[in-house]
């Protein structure tokens, strides 16, 4: 009996949840279409998620694209000894999947605690309620500029992710399996269905990261303790957004683009 | 100006009894009302509900003759724009020098069609409000390099600086010392009979607020427990208030 209430309160606790993430999200929505910023917020927006994880990305991608592309090497010399299709599958899997996939990882880290860390201590010094006193709506003001800047910036980021991941590969490739970069800088396996595919994927999780994060800030309670709270489930949730929507944006794709 | 009906506000926590039970109360145009009580009986929350930034689970809340409840997100945001509300923490925007704090509010009811003001009237009127508040000179400082009590100057300069109908001020002297204190207190005096504005202030400092509201109002285990002439309160009725006012150890509180 305890368990069944416990489970019921859950339930309606995550109902709730999503109702109110679900309203952000069309706040969000309509704030960016009505363009009610503050002047040059966007800007410094752009500079915040952009500029400032640059190198983040760039130095993650590539230490990751070195150790696939040497891990990969490896088996195939054991396996095959042919690794003139490496450079091309992994560019291939790098454009449609990796890097819009750990670039917006590495946002959901970067981006997501900040914005998460931000508005929630605004919401702990009531700056937020200090806000509306003001007659501004809080999400359009707070979250608007982050959700525009955080979209635009995690596909450009996710192009130089990838344009890193695929240098430091083709430079391990190099260096360690004599791999020429001629033969490694295969594009031909790259089709538009897997550019469209990391598009879609950078622009979804551009767009889920910010909402998630702002759900999770504009929900803190508690003083820097519960600051601390919405911090960490921010990162966490918004993973795990970025994972939900990585698996369901590739299974649509794969029955999009390989029925036609 | 507020009106009140049947406010019922339920605790986080199930198990402990409303934090109000029926609380119901008029205030008029241009009254100086003082909000008091003991500690946690739900002075900010009470304010908070006048202002529509916390929904009561049962009552109405009417403030200039319209109903909270029943507004729309735009009419809301359009309410609370003309209430200047002076926050216990001050809830100064970090990111934003004092000048642009104070021009805070002035511009969002120019975005909102309230003001009719161009740049250069919206500075002025901040430098005059800042000057009011004996803060002129620091309009370029960041929050974080003033000290408390210029903190609190300054979120007063924001709260009057529009020059709303209705004035809340929750805990304006709260860890100031006694010379700051009665300045703000002076500058309270200066705004109210400037503006003749509706004001409302909590404050734990019951001689002052006596000494400053017309009427007082006691909230006390989510009820009113006082309604009425500040200089009556020392001989109330209820043995609560009696004891609150007079600070003696010995009684139910």
């Amino acid at each position: 009996m305890k368990s069944q209430r416990a489970l019921t309160s859950w339930a309606a606790s995550l109902r709730t949840q999503a109702t109110q993430l679900g309203q952000i999200a069309m706040l969000v929505c309509v704030g960016a279409v009505r363009a009610r910023r503050p002047k040059g917020e966007l800007l410094r927006q752009l500079y915040q998620v952009g500029n400032r994880s640059l190198l983040f990305v760039l130095v993650t991608l590539g230490f990751t694209g070195m150790v696939l592309v040497f891990q990969s090497c490896l088996q195939l010399s054991r396996v095959t000894g042919d690794l003139s299709q490496v450079g091309g599958e992994f560019i291939k899997y790098l454009v449609h999947e990796f890097g819009p996939s750990l670039t917006a990882m590495m946002l959901a880290t970067r981006v997501g605690a900040g914005i998460a860390a931000e508005i929630g201590s605004m919401v702990v010094t009531e700056q937020v309620d200090a806000l509306r006193m003001c007659g501004v709506e809080p999400v359009e003001y707070l979250l608007v500029p982050r959700f525009l800047a955080t979209l635009a910036m995690t596909l450009l980021l996710a192009v130089f992710g990838v344009l890193s991941a695929v240098m430091m590969g083709a430079f391990t490739a190099h260096q360690t399996f004599h791999v020429p970069y001629s033969v490694f800088l295969d594009l031909s396996k790259v089709k538009l269905p897997d550019v469209l595919t990391g598009c879609i994927k950078a622009l979804s999780y551009g767009a889920a990261i910010p909402i998630v994060s702002g759900f999770c800030g504009l929900r803190t309670h508690g003083g820097s303790e519960g600051v601390g709270w919405a911090t960490t489930r921010a990162v966490v949730s918004s993973s795990f957004a970025v994972i939900v929507l990585d698996f369901l944006i590739s299974a649509l794709a794969l029955l999009s683009w390989q029925s036609m | 100006m507020i009106a009140l009906d049947g406010i019922r506000k339920l605790h986080l926590d199930p198990v402990q009894p409303p934090v109000f039970d029926g609380i119901s109360l008029r205030i008029a145009e241009g009254e100086t009302c003082g909000l008091c009580g003991p500690g946690a009986s739900g002075k900010s929350l009470l304010l908070k509900i006048i202002c529509g930034l916390v929904r009561p689970e049962h009552g109405t809340v009417e403030v200039a003759g319209r109903d909270l409840g029943l507004a729309s997100p735009d009419e809301l945001r359009s309410i609370q724009s003309r209430i200047g509300y002076l926050f216990q923490n001050n809830a100064l925007f970090d990111s934003m020098t004092v000048q642009e704090n104070v021009a805070f509010p002035l511009r969002q009811r120019l975005r909102l069609g309230q003001e009719a003001l161009d740049e250069q009237q919206i500075l002025a009127r901040v430098s005059e409000s800042l000057r009011g508040v004996g803060l002129a000179t620091h309009a370029a400082k960041m929050p974080s390099q003033l000290s408390g009590g210029q903190r609190k100057r300054v979120a007063l300069a924001r709260a009057v600086v529009a020059r709303p109908p209705l004035l809340i001020y929750d805990e304006p002297t709260a860890g100031l010392d006694p010379v700051t204190t009665a300045k703000i207190y002076d500058l309270l005096g200066t705004e109210q009979k400037l503006t003749k504005s509706t004001t409302l202030i909590v404050s734990s400092d019951i001689d002052a607020l006596r000494r400053f509201s017309d009427r007082m109002l006691m909230v006390y285990r989510g009820r009113l427990c006082y309604d009425g002439p500040s200089a009556d309160m020392d001989e109330s009725a209820s043995p609560v208030v009696r004891q609150f006012v007079r600070g003696e150890l010995e009684g139910p509180l």
